[in-house]
């Protein structure tokens, strides 16, 4: 019996529980927009729950910790890679697309995550790796045994390293080149990322059926869409970057069409590491790719907050396209990867680097491998406000797991596993993550005396009130009851205090005809700080603080005075106005 | 068009209400007594609300006047709270009305606006930023805004000029102009995109200075590090260090704004032209060295006294008033404003020197170093005395730090070396001296004030 099995036989034999709705459950609606207005979080599978004691987190562990995330008002999970994979890459370098890694769980493991989420109003979409596999990929192996396989045309090779020497190299800490010798094959092969990551050859017809029928493969099984992992690079062309071709947008745009018709209510989410002017071009008109993220924004928030001014914010908003109907952004501030430093300039770069990573175990390719709470130096003022400017700018707010918590990180761990330990769920061994012994864990857990599982941990967070947990929980259920958060227009309004970053979320009101507006306050400074505003479009108004639904000072005709305490925010509902 | 009643007559309203404004009294101070006299009218519009623009005059000063009329229960709503911009009792073709200062009223600075424009632009809101100087000042639904001259200047006035040629010539560091209404040889109005929410450098300045002289009073704090430790991180004693550690730290902004400056002299240049620099040019420089007493600066006397072209650089057409006021951060980058156009601003210059005039691009440099100098100071100024020592020290370290980002900014531009004195020593002394000399210019003045 494998250990997916025995997890499932042994989350079996647990007292079954009918089907039915707790208290704070939620319908799943039948809604193909849902992703607008969802709140996801990003879990790595083996961090987040050891349901069976092998010292590895797996899908089970995650069904077992539903009820929590249901708690916490997440709508959709986002599932990093479970794949085989000889897990070089952190499993982004996947050996088999149709199975689930033994120590993870199996196929049916997934589809009772599914139904399970599901019940609780929550979806699942995943990582789907289409730009490359692992070497270890049997695809590969074939097509590497010689030049005149089946699969010789799945990847890209080449007689010689020196094609498409304008394409950048991505992981230029660890990589000479885009091309390595193979030695069993005679020739070149082409890979943006590592080395042991050879790309996919999308000129090959099969190759492109193959993945659709991995998608497929797992739509049947029931999740609700997939995190496009390095969409940018399918195609190459020569005299180019090799980046956002034609050809790469027209796939998308078939697997859209695919998915828009035999599967209702699913989602494509494209990581495209781009500017947002190019990142817009994977919304297609609307028939691509239902969201992206929009990567530059999250290095200019932490930028703002260290220069107390929020001209990073806005300028990187000022150079945000409009996006088509019924797309969406994907925002975060900390994810698996390392905070990327890509999309600045160079010299904002060196700030950053400056600023936020003082160690150069701190700093990984073009970026910074820290958590949230390491990055703000545990100020849960800070965490407060980047959370509050997360939770109500445009787009789907994506929380990383164990940042609810103000998790910490450990540098000393390679790669980009630093952000990838255990979640702590209790004070107890192994901070609640598994029963193994501590040496069989995957990953070593935090002990230090900052944000050790002893100190943070799910219990600890849900048992006081004032916690960050239950402020975030709070956070996420008012964003909950204001859709105009996720659809709603923006607008930056002056404001004369350069620390100070209001803008005004607009859309249409309960009521038929009127128009709803909600202002975000945001204090960028450690100091308390004033700021006047120009609100007399909004003149009469009464100003309704949405957490606390405390009444301010009607809007005049003159300029509007806020006063904020140190990273304070406010969000305030101006009222309905026909 | 013409109408039967006689706007001629309001030409005495006009006079009258003139008289009792402070901006008239200011800009006929010191000019020979002479009567008002009526020069031209132009009836805008005849329909009420009416709207009239009126050329008036005394010995050489022209002005303008926008003169409007309603019912007088209209202007009873329309002026409320603006009642001291009424002009008087007049009769149109329809009856009686009274006239008023046009610009206080919404709906003809609304027409005013698609007069200037051409009709090509319509406003539904109107903000009045402020008309009791030589002109109003008008922001419509915050994305234009107009300049109507009400002290005019015969010729080219020079905010109109620079901001038309700059802009002709492709510089885009400022607010471009988008309309620009020129009759009888006058300046009248200048429409021109508005962005509420670009900042004065000077805020931003004082926000960073903020940060850092919290330092001060912080102290050891910000390490991090409990009793029993020696934090190793940047202290008060390593003034530079902390600087660059500080939150708010600027020097990247200076840098830019360096960038943006070199880009609008290189425009000045393109759009002014520029010619060859000589000992003339570094005179003010110069003048202040010889005043100073230093031994080091004695020596850039007589180095400066030796230059010749084409060693020296080009003089250029120079902004001319560059400090931290004058330079606005939006959402796109620095914008540079205040091309000093306002006459009354020029007599209060304490030098006497005019816009628009020539000089070494170090001129305007030194400006703004010296601005930087002044905003440092002015920051220190608002700290306790207890923190006198450590606050100096931090806000020295600032100066220095972002005087040196800006002149890296300005000097790293492609193209702009060839406006400076080809020797880099030679430029940096002169800078000094040039600052030097806006350093005793403030300090007399001061004295006089």
């Amino acid at each position: 019996m494998t250990s997916a099995q025995r997890a499932v036989t042994e989350s079996a034999s647990e007292p079954s529980e009918p089907v039915q709705r707790h208290q704070g459950w939620r319908e799943l609606e039948d809604d193909p927009r849902w992703y607008e207005t969802a709140v996801f979080y990003e879990l790595v599978p083996r961090g987040f729950y050891d349901s069976n004691g092998d010292g590895v987190g797996d899908i089970q562990g995650i069904v077992e910790k539903l009820d929590y995330l249901a708690w916490l008002g997440v709508d959709c999970l986002w599932l990093l890679p479970y794949f085989p994979s000889p897990l070089r890459d952190g499993g982004y370098d996947v050996a088999d697309y149709l199975s689930v890694a033994s120590d993870c769980g199996s196929v049916e493991d997934v589809k009772q995550l599914v139904e399970e989420a599901h019940r609780r109003g929550i979806r699942v979409i995943a990582d789907l790796v289409i730009n490359h596999t692992s070497d270890q990929h049997p695809w590969f192996v074939e097509s590497r045994s010689s030049r005149d396989n089946p699969k010789a045309d799945w990847y890209v090779w080449g007689d010689d390293d020196q094609r498409w020497s304008d394409v950048r190299v991505i992981f230029c800490d660890a990589e000479p080149s885009n091309w390595t010798w193979d030695p069993v094959r005679q020739q070149y092969y082409w890979h943006r990322f590592f080395h042991h990551q050879p790309d996919l050859n999308y000129e090959n017809p099969d190759v492109r059926e193959a993945i659709l029928s991995v998608a497929r493969f797992w739509l049947d099984i029931g999740l609700d869409g997939f995190r496009l992992d390095a969409a940018a690079y399918l195609y190459q062309r020569d005299g180019s970057n090799g980046e956002n071709m034609p050809e790469t947008h027209a796939f998308l745009q078939r697997m859209r069409k695919e998915i828009d018709r035999d599967y209702p209510n699913r989602m494509l989410l494209a990581e495209v590491n781009q500017w947002p002017a190019d990142v817009v071009d994977y919304f297609g008109d609307g028939d691509e790719c239902h969201m992206c993220f929009h990567f530059p924004l999250m290095p200019r928030m932490f930028m703002a907050v260290r220069r107390e001014q929020r001209f990073p914010i806005t300028e990187i908003l000022a150079q945000t396209p409009a996006i088509p109907d019924g797309c969406q952004w994907g925002i975060f501030l900390r994810n698996h990867d390392e905070l990327t430093l890509e999309m600045v300039t160079d010299e904002e770069r060196d700030y950053m680097y400056a600023e936020y990573a003082h160690d150069p175990r701190m700093r990984r390719n073009l970026g910074i491998r820290r958590r949230l709470a390491p990055l703000v130096d545990n100020d849960r003022g800070v965490a407060e406000l980047l959370h509050a400017m997360l939770l109500s700018l445009p787009g789907s707010p994506i929380l990383y797991y164990g940042d609810e918590l103000l998790m910490g990180d450990n540098i000393y761990l390679g790669d980009r596993d630093g952000v990838r330990t255990p979640m702590q769920w209790t004070p107890d061994r192994n901070g609640g993550f598994s029963r193994a012994d501590f040496a069989q864990l995957f990953l070593p857990p935090l002990m230090d005396p900052v944000y050790g599982y002893q100190a943070v941990n799910v219990e600890a967070g849900t048992r006081d009130p004032s916690s960050f947990l239950h402020w975030l929980q709070r956070m996420l259920s008012v964003r909950r009851q204001h859709p105009i958060f996720a659809t709603g227009g923006i607008e930056v309004l002056p404001a004369d205090n350069p620390s100070v970053l209001a803008y005004v979320r607009t859309g249409p009101g309960a009521k038929p005809g009127s128009e709803l507006t909600v202002l975000c306050v945001n204090n960028l400074s450690r100091f308390a700080q004033a700021a006047e505003l120009s609100l007399a479009r909004w003149e009469g108004a009464v100003p309704v603080e949405l957490i606390g639904r405390a009444l301010f000072p009607p809007v005049g005709p003159d300029s509007y005075h806020v006063t904020l305490g140190p990273h304070g925010f406010y969000w305030l509902e101006l009222e309905e106005r026909r | 068009m013409t109408v039967a009643s006689n706007p001629v007559e309001l030409a005495p309203l006009a006079f009258s209400y003139l008289e009792r404004q402070v901006w008239y009294q200011t800009a006929i101070e010191s000019a020979p007594p002479g009567p008002l006299e009526l020069i031209s009218i132009d009836v805008l519009r005849s329909a009420r609300p009416g709207l009239a623009r009126l050329l008036l005059g005394r010995g050489e000063h022209r002005f303008q006047l926008l003169v409007g009329w309603r019912t007088p229960a209209e202007v009873a709503g329309v002026l409320r709270g603006r009642e001291s911009a009424l002009l008087g009792p007049w009769a149109d073709d329809e009856g009686s009305v009274l006239a008023y200062d046009a610009i206080a009223d919404d709906e003809l600075d609304i027409e005013l606006l698609a007069h200037v424009t051409g009709g090509s632009e319509r406003a539904s809101r109107v903000r009045r930023v402020s008309t009791l100087v030589s002109h109003a000042s008008l922001v419509f639904d915050e994305r234009l805004f107009m300049k109507c001259y009400r002290l005019l200047e015969h010729g080219a006035r020079p905010e109109v000029e620079v901001v038309l040629r700059l802009d002709a010539v492709g510089f885009n560091a400022l607010l471009a102009p988008v309309a620009h209404w020129r009759e009888d040889g006058y300046d009248l109005a200048l429409v021109r995109e508005f962005l509420p929410s670009a900042l004065e450098g000077r805020l931003l300045a004082l926000t960073s200075l903020r940060d850092l002289l919290a330092h001060a009073s912080e102290g050891d704090e910000r390490s991090g590090e409990g009793p029993g430790h020696e934090g190793d991180g940047p202290g008060v004693d390593d003034p530079d260090a902390e600087c660059a550690s500080a939150g708010g730290d600027l020097a990247s902004e200076m840098r830019r704004l360096g960038g943006t400056t070199a880009r609008l002299h290189l425009a000045l240049a393109a759009a002014f032209g520029d010619r060859p620099a000589g000992p003339s040019t570094f005179a003010d420089a110069e003048a202040a060295v010889t005043a100073g007493s230093g031994e080091a600066m004695g020596q850039l006397a007589s180095r400066l006294a030796a230059i010749n072209a084409p060693a020296a650089g080009r003089t250029i057409r120079l902004h001319g008033d560059y400090h931290l006021r004058r330079v606005m951060r939006s959402e796109t980058g620095w914008l540079v404003a205040g091309f000093s156009d306002d006459p009354l601003y020029a007599v209060a210059r304490a030098d006497g020197s005019l816009p628009g005039r020539r000089g070494s691009p170090l001129e305007d440099l030194a400006d703004m170093c010296f601005a930087i100098r002044r905003v440092a100071g002015e920051a220190l100024a608002q700290r306790p005395e207890s923190e006198a020592d450590t606050a100096g020290r931090l806000a020295a370290a600032w100066e220095r730090r972002n005087q040196a980002a800006f002149l890296e900014g300005y000097v790293t531009t492609d193209g702009v070396r060839r406006l400076l004195p080809r020797d880099p020593a030679m430029t940096e002394l002169i800078l000094s001296g040039f600052e030097l000399a806006r350093e005793q210019r403030y300090e007399a003045t001061s004295a006089d004030a």
